[in-house]
């Protein structure tokens, strides 16, 4: 092997950094994309059965109710707002307002968590009733998963912010949960329009 | 400690003997794994998990090749008596399954897994916990179809687990629910191997190492990963998300009773299943450039060329699937335009074909036993691509599909482009991983042996199939006279055998005494060989700086490097995404075992989910504690830099 010639050296370079420069940015846009893709390969289930119908919802089938989930819609944008100002606090490294918007966003993520579930029974059909039931149970059942996970991680870094001390990618790592956030509030809107306006349409 | 970590630029420093194995001497502590069963539990290095990856990869490989022999008896003689329908039924469905989803896929992204890293120089995987994880997911996957058909319990629809034979009404038992949750497991293995690639060829490659200057190799492997992202989905949807609900819960997605429909499962399964040929393949291919280029002692022709070739495969692989389903109704305008991105995906092989060949025929070649690989995969692979050019013709296609034309085809391909070559980077990259070079005599024996009985083995079925012999079935009647053909087939899966089994003679005889490889045993250009064989924990001592395609081969004197990462704990550089600059200094995760863990939780609940759909409240339950305990590990860190909590007044 040849010999090692010093040329330069690393050690000035950051350790904390944002964005596309962060390895969990990167991270977290693979399960976007991941995630992203299996909701739009649900959503194409749903049209190809859709095909099978006459009427959409099928014959017998009440329509989804309506004011749930736009109540519910309506939480998720503005949810967005307590996101951004924890990614903005991140970036600043100011940890006295990550955490106060954390715990908003919290707050929020139960808030809609709660909704989610009446939404689901404001579909007024049954997963096992018909195609047209499990396909819209399963794009909104999904898409919960998704809302289970980011409430998740954000109670669990709220938790850690006001329990332990933590190391400065915490910066990092909240702006980056508040990347994820954006992206479930984002892939609700076209769920909500399939799912509870469609049937009304076509 | 070399005076070189002042965070200057130290440009005329050199480092010392001395200086070198004192840096290596602290590395080793910070990077090694714990000592004994914990530290084998707990480990996320890179190499450990891509070996144990391999070898697992391999046992499965050894079963669907005992499951594959078991087939060949059976259909030695017509009406034997050997396995009765039922068993036969489960053994073919076995064999499929693990080779595609046990052994095939995840192989490949094992051999990313472990060499990726080294060829970028990098010191690990970006996500070396996700990393193990997915592993030890995958390994659950394994333990479960295979005690699953030794209780009786084995998947019997095939591997493709067509509705409505693998729903409620004509499946029931828990048979094909096993089959269904198998590839939740694997998916999620692949899921896991494919983002911790991207990001690690993206985001830690050595400094110069700009996205044009990465080995071929890397290339196939970041293409594979992108497929991954975008196939796996496909059959999560289909497999755990539609079949396993339908059969669990009782959604109606393919009952058609119900405005169901039968077709769209071979929509999503196909959508995933024809990518996945690629997803197999394309690595294998990436194996191939760095033996020829190495053995034929030059740069290979048409870097740009192979890998647009990569990019384009991976493209047109997703416009193919429906090729799967011309024997159903499918508009005619959908089947011509399926006929001819089927045809289309032959240009871009036959471009990487005909630079290897320029690059043997311009070099000077060096018969090696891995260098014969790549000539058997080319013979091989070739007649697998026109055979699959036959299949995409629609009219041909209705003769031929379901018959064993198809199975000899898609052997052909499988075998012939994708084992046959790893089978190359076996020889290749063996002394890398264990520091001794496999034996040649045998690997001669290994190589003829292997291509003459794939040959010997599924030539005849090309016949048979045209001769109107249907697949999966158990048995034939004498006056077919398919009997003779059959027989040899058999014992060319014999052959097969004898080959593999000179492999595994020559595996255990090299690993304890083969001949002493050195860092670089076959004068090569990737970075991997620019550490010792086997590498250290920590892979290079110094970040390398690389200023060609072919950093080995560079005809500099000596070997630029940057240094400045901590000595004290584990910290990885990582570098622009385009133009590999340094840009920032990670610090990389310890061992831990909260990914076996939560890998375990993840087996209660898919495994339980096929008993009681609370299986899965209560088993991601258990996981959410672990990925509580996984988090608090990872926000374990010492320094005045830390974000404190608030004091009681502050939260009064």
């Amino acid at each position: 092997m040849r010999r090692l010639r010093p040329a330069g050296s690393v050690a000035e370079l950051p350790t904390v950094t944002f964005g596309h420069r962060s390895l969990m940015w990167w991270g977290t846009l693979g399960f976007m994309t991941i995630e992203g893709w299996t909701t739009a390969l649900l959503i194409a289930c749903y049209f190809y059965l859709r095909q099978n119908f006459e009427t959409w919802p099928p014959l017998r089938t009440p329509l989804p109710s309506l004011l749930i989930p736009s109540i519910n819609l309506v939480v998720m944008l503005i949810s967005i707002v307590p996101a951004w100002l924890v990614a903005r606090a991140g970036k600043r490294l100011d940890a006295l307002p990550m955490r106060r918007w954390l715990v908003v966003s919290s707050l929020f993520g139960i808030a809609i968590l709660v909704l989610r579930w009446y939404e689901l029974w404001a579909l007024n059909v049954r997963w096992d009733t018909n195609a047209y039931g499990t396909a819209a149970w399963t794009l909104v059942g999904f898409h919960a998963t998704l809302l289970v996970l980011d409430v998740a991680d954000t109670i669990g870094l709220t938790l850690f912010l006001f329990i332990k001390r933590m190391p400065p990618k915490t910066f990092s790592d909240a702006a980056d949960n508040s990347f994820y956030w954006y992206f479930t509030v984002c892939l609700w809107i076209p769920l909500y329009l399939i799912v509870y306006v469609g049937p009304r349409i076509f | 400690m070399s005076p070189a970590y002042d965070g200057h630029l130290p440009a005329e420093l050199t480092l010392t003997d001395a200086a070198i194995a004192e840096d290596a001497a602290a590395l080793e502590l910070v990077w090694r794994d714990a000592p004994g069963f914990w530290g084998w539990l707990t480990t996320v290095d890179h190499k450990s998990i891509g070996k144990r990856y391999i070898i697992t990869a391999f046992l499965m490989f050894i079963a669907g090749g005992i499951e594959a022999a078991m087939m060949r008896t059976q259909l030695a003689r017509p009406e034997n008596g050997f396995l009765g329908p039922d068993l036969y039924n489960q053994i073919f469905t076995t064999h499929g399954t693990t080779m595609m989803f046990l052994f095939a896929v995840p192989m490949m992204n094992a051999m990313g897994l472990y060499f990726v890293p080294l060829m970028v120089g990098a010191r690990n995987v970006a996500f070396p916990r996700l990393n193990a994880f997915g592993y030890w997911c995958y390994l659950v996957g394994v333990v479960f179809l295979y005690v699953s058909l030794f209780v009786n319990m084995g998947p019997n629809t095939g591997w493709t687990a067509y509705v409505p034979l693998s729903g409620p009404q004509y499946s029931p038992g828990h048979r094909v629910d096993v089959w269904a949750q198998l590839v939740t497991f694997t998916e999620i293995a692949a899921l896991a191997a494919a983002v911790n690639i991207i990001v690690t060829t993206f985001k830690m490659r050595a400094p110069g190492m700009s996205l044009n200057r990465i080995p071929l190799f890397v290339w196939a492997q970041l293409v594979v990963s992108f497929m991954i992202v975008f196939a796996m989905p496909a059959v999560a949807t289909g497999s755990t998300i539609m079949l396993a609900a339908d059969r669990a819960v009782d959604t109606q997605w393919f009952n058609p009773a119900e405005g169901g429909d039968a077709l769209l499962w071979q929509h999503v399964f196909w959508f995933f299943g024809h990518p996945e040929v690629y997803i197999i393949f394309l690595p294998a291919l990436g194996m191939v450039t760095p033996i020829v280029e190495t053995f034929s002692r030059r740069r290979v022709f048409g870097y740009t060329a192979l890998v647009l070739a990569n990019i384009s495969t991976a493209f047109f692989a997703f416009g193919l699937w429906v090729h799967h389903m011309f024997a159903t109704p499918i508009p005619e305008l959908g089947q011509s335009m399926f006929t001819a991105a089927s045809m289309l995906i032959a240009i871009p092989t036959g471009v990487q074909i005909f630079c290897w060949i320029v690059t043997m025929w311009s070099g000077r070649p060096r018969l090696t036993t891995a260098m014969l690989f790549v000539l058997g995969f080319i013979f091989t692979f070739v007649i697998g691509g026109i055979t699959g050019v036959m299949l995409a013709s629609v009219s041909f296609d209705q003769q031929a599909h379901d018959t064993f034309f198809v199975v000899a085809h898609f052997h052909y391909v499988l075998l012939g482009g994708a084992v046959t070559p790893l089978m190359g980077a076996f020889y290749f990259w063996f002394p890398k991983v264990t520091g001794r070079l496999l034996d040649e005599t045998l690997g001669k024996w290994h190589f003829w042996l292997f291509v003459i009985g794939v040959n010997l083995t599924f030539f005849p079925m090309h016949i048979l199939g045209l001769d109107g012999m249907p697949r999966r079935v158990y048995t034939y009647l004498a006056p077919t006279g398919w009997g003779s053909l059959n027989l040899v087939a058999s014992i060319g899966a014999l052959v097969i055998a004898t080959s593999i089994v000179i492999f595994i003679v020559n595996v255990a005889l090299s690993y304890r005494g083969g001949e002493l490889a050195g860092a670089d045993p076959w004068h090569s250009s990737g970075l991997e060989w620019a550490t010792p064989s086997p590498a250290p924990s920590y892979n290079f001592l110094h970040t390398r700086i690389v200023g060609s395609r072919h950093p080995l081969w560079e005809p500099t004197a000596d070997a630029p490097v940057l240094v400045g990462l901590s000595m004290q704990r584990r910290e990885v550089l990582l570098t622009s995404t385009f133009d590999a600059r340094p840009d920032s200094r990670n610090h990389h995760p310890d061992p831990s075992i909260w990914p076996l863990y939560v890998a375990l939780c993840m087996g209660v609940t898919f495994i339980g989910s096929i008993f009681s759909p609370y299986f899965i409240l209560g088993g991601i339950g258990l996981a959410f504690v672990g990925l509580f305990g996984w988090a608090w590990q990872s926000s374990h860190a010492a320094g005045h830099e830390l974000i404190a909590p608030p004091d009681a007044a502050e939260v009064a």
